[in-house]
């Protein structure tokens, strides 16, 4: 134990001492909130400056649709109306296109007794959200049209097409009443989640990196001298697992500290309420290190049969294949996070990690849930354990190529 | 009681008999010689001395004991695929393979700075171990060998890569180490550092011992058959009836003798075309008993 945890120590000192962990800490939370960011600040401007013209042979109607659209804070866009159409506008309104004038037009022609027929002509056919913005704003702007027609003043029409917002709130476990945001809290699922599968696989092939560059440098023989195979793998183990465990530590006092400034409380409470709860914080890192322990004891033994890091990548697909798996499922888990297949695969233990952070965003999984998925994850730990370190111990010393499929069956077969 | 003992070991791989019923032994205060050509068995056979591969027979002995783990914190071994941890300075990696030995931090720290100022590379123990030359590393590795004051000192090829100063150096903390009593093994294809070097040897061809004992003895067992003479004159006397082969160095003759081929005769010959300063009669190096027995039976 003693020199499992001498190990432990170099393997953690020299990571934590790395470059790339300092990088990694303050790089992938800023790199999350830029690309967020960036991502939020692009759709502000969307539809913004453009110049459209409506064109139609009700006045009345063009005037509507322009109102609705010009009142859409989203997108500011110049709009004209050019109403009532002659048999001449819509080949002006193609030149002012063709010459960039504008940026396209919408015509609308109404028909006695029917729905009128409305096309968009546009320098760019692929802008389907202002596709979406003018439909919605013909739609609502007919509609304000024909109830006016029909008595109702402008303004009262206007607020009914507006429709009503429905707010959200929750009842919680202990009854206690929260608003909510469903859009809110998925995101919150999602980034944890992808946060947590990036941080085990990172960790996980920091092992199978050091276990290769171990066996490179040819270090292994002088320590297989003193120390034993298993109480090596079990010192590497600990010691990266330590390492992730230190980064995800710095990232909750970091993100502690940050939604303590007024600016995270007015985000924790407005619209987009997210709300972190003692079980997240707790079980955020319990799922990194059995999420962390299953991989990496996975990649020891792989590593240990490879003789350069290039080799290791064909064994890339096998460790993103649990991730790319519980991504997929999403649209499953918002859909129903406890139907039979939501539940299943919160328990599977390759997915059990990401899925169990993608179902606590939309409703806390009973406790048993929780204890049968960490008790099915131990157990698979304990079995790649197994198989990892009966390749380790043979791998480590074997240089020269890489080991056939049935060579690795040999040394399992090694006692 | 032998600090090493391998009695009738054979250890196979999937179709190859790496080591085949060898049997040696080491004492206190000993420096043994493993010898052999390449893929004779050496490694292998110092691998299940360290327990780093288990025989699939025969007994490998420790300290008087059948091996266990225990054992090897009184062994340093020094593995023929030499390996430090690059980035690490040179100092916490003495202590850090120190304190796998056993060592506090603090003893680990004193004795691995004494050690660096013995084999003068006390200026490297802050730097980095990929700064330093091989010749460098070479020695920090020997070092963390001896840390632990080991009663058993184990060395797979350990001058190569040393220049000859170095070599020299090592040599001299090899023949100190012997002097107090510990147990030496290397193994090595420099016949002349054995020669220099080695209380016995064991020689290995394919995974079998073929020679094993004390050096002495073994050299005792073949015949003082080379002649070496100095002298100035007629060389005729090198065409003699008793020579088998000869070879002339402008005064300077080796002379291998016909079986049962007389010296004194030849001498008398010698004497009586040319003018000797030399006439010695030596027994044959390691090195030509390494090729006789091993000759072309060697794997590599």
């Amino acid at each position: 134990m003693r020199n499992t945890m001498l190990i432990a120590k170099r393997e953690y000192l020299e990571q934590v001492r790395g470059r790339a962990f300092r990088l990694s800490t303050i790089g992938l939370p800023a790199l999350f909130a830029v690309i967020i960011g960036v991502g939020y600040v692009a759709s502000l401007g969307l539809g913004a400056n453009k110049h459209l013209v409506i064109m139609a042979n009700d006045a009345a109607l063009a005037d509507a649709i322009r109102t609705q659209i010009v009142s859409d804070k989203d997108g500011t866009p110049n709009v004209d109306v050019a109403a009532p159409a002659t048999p001449d506008t819509r080949a002006q309104l193609i030149r002012q296109v063709q010459s960039k004038a504008i940026e396209g037009f919408l015509s609308v022609e109404t028909q006695p007794g029917g729905l009128p027929k409305a096309s968009y002509t546009a320098q760019s056919s692929g802008d389907f959200i202002t596709n979406d913005r003018l439909k919605q704003a013909l739609n609502d702007g007919m509609v304000t049209e024909r109830l006016a027609g029909s008595g109702m003043r402008p303004a009262e029409a206007d607020a009914l097409v507006k429709g009503i917002s429905i707010e959200t709130f929750q009842v919680k476990k202990d009854g206690s009443v929260v608003r909510s945001n469903a859009q809110a809290s998925f995101w919150k699922g999602y980034v944890m989640a992808l946060l947590l599968s990036m941080t085990t696989l990172i960790y996980g092939l920091n092992v199978a990196r050091s276990i290769i560059q171990e066996k490179t440098s040819r270090i292994f023989e002088v320590m297989l001298a003193t120390v034993k195979p298993s109480d090596m793998l079990a010192g590497k183990l600990i010691g990266v697992g330590a390492v992730g465990l230190t980064q995800i530590a710095i990232w909750l006092v970091a993100g502690a500290a940050i939604m303590v400034t007024p600016f995270a409380e007015a985000m924790l409470t407005g619209q987009y309420a997210v709300h972190f709860s003692w079980a997240e914080g707790i079980l955020f890192p319990v799922y990194f290190l059995l999420g962390y322990l299953l991989y990496s004891s996975l990649f020891a033994g792989l590593a240990a049969t490879c003789e350069t890091e290039q080799e290791l990548q064909m064994y890339m697909p096998l460790a993103a294949a649990p991730t790319w798996l519980s991504f997929a499922l999403i649209i499953l888990i918002i859909n129903d996070s406890n139907s039979v297949w939501s539940i299943a695969a919160s328990l599977f233990p390759p997915t059990a990690p990401i899925i169990m952070f993608l179902r606590m965003a939309s409703e806390m999984p009973p406790v048993w849930q929780f204890a049968v998925s960490i008790g099915l994850m131990v157990v698979s730990i304990w079995a790649t354990l197994w198989f990892s370190s009966r390749l380790y111990r043979v791998g480590i010393l074997m240089y020269g190529k890489r080991a056939t499929l049935p060579e690795l069956v040999r040394w399992l077969r090694y006692s | 009681m032998p600090v090493v003992e391998l009695a009738g070991v054979t250890k196979a791989y999937e179709n190859k008999i790496a080591v085949n019923d060898l049997s040696l032994s080491i004492d206190a205060g000993q420096m043994f010689g493993l010898l052999g050509p390449n893929g004779a068995g050496k490694t292998s056979s110092i691998r299940m001395m360290m327990g780093i591969t288990i025989p699939d027979s025969g007994r490998v002995n420790l300290f008087g004991k059948p091996f266990q783990r225990e054992s090897l914190d009184h062994v340093g071994y020094l593995p023929e695929e030499r390996g430090l941890y690059k980035k690490m300075k040179v100092i916490e990696q003495l202590v850090f393979f120190g304190q796998l030995h056993g060592l506090s931090p603090d003893d680990a720290r004193k004795r691995s700075t004494a050690w660096a100022e013995r084999m003068e590379i006390a200026d490297a123990l802050n730097k980095k171990t990929d700064e330093l030359s091989k010749g460098m590393q070479q020695k920090i590795q020997f070092i963390s060998c001896l840390l632990h004051e080991p009663g058993l000192i184990v060395m797979d090829e350990p001058f190569s890569g040393l220049d000859p100063v170095n070599a020299v150096l090592v040599e001299k903390t090899l023949l100190e180490l012997k002097d107090r009593g510990n147990a030496i093994l290397f193994s090595t294809h420099r016949m002349d550092q054995v020669e220099k070097l080695c209380d016995a040897i064991c020689l290995i061809n394919n995974g079998e011992a073929v020679l094993e004992g004390n050096l002495r003895e073994i050299k005792g067992r073949y015949e003082r058959n080379r002649i070496i003479v100095e002298f100035e004159g007629n060389p005729a006397f090198l065409n003699s009836e008793e020579i088998a082969e000869a070879k002339n160095y402008s005064g300077h003759a080796e002379i291998r003798l016909k079986p049962h081929g007389n010296a004194q005769k030849l001498l008398h010959e010698a004497a009586g075309m040319a003018t000797i300063y030399r006439f010695e009669m030596v027994e044959p190096s390691l090195e030509e008993i390494f090729i006789q027995t091993v000759g072309g039976k060697a794997n590599a």
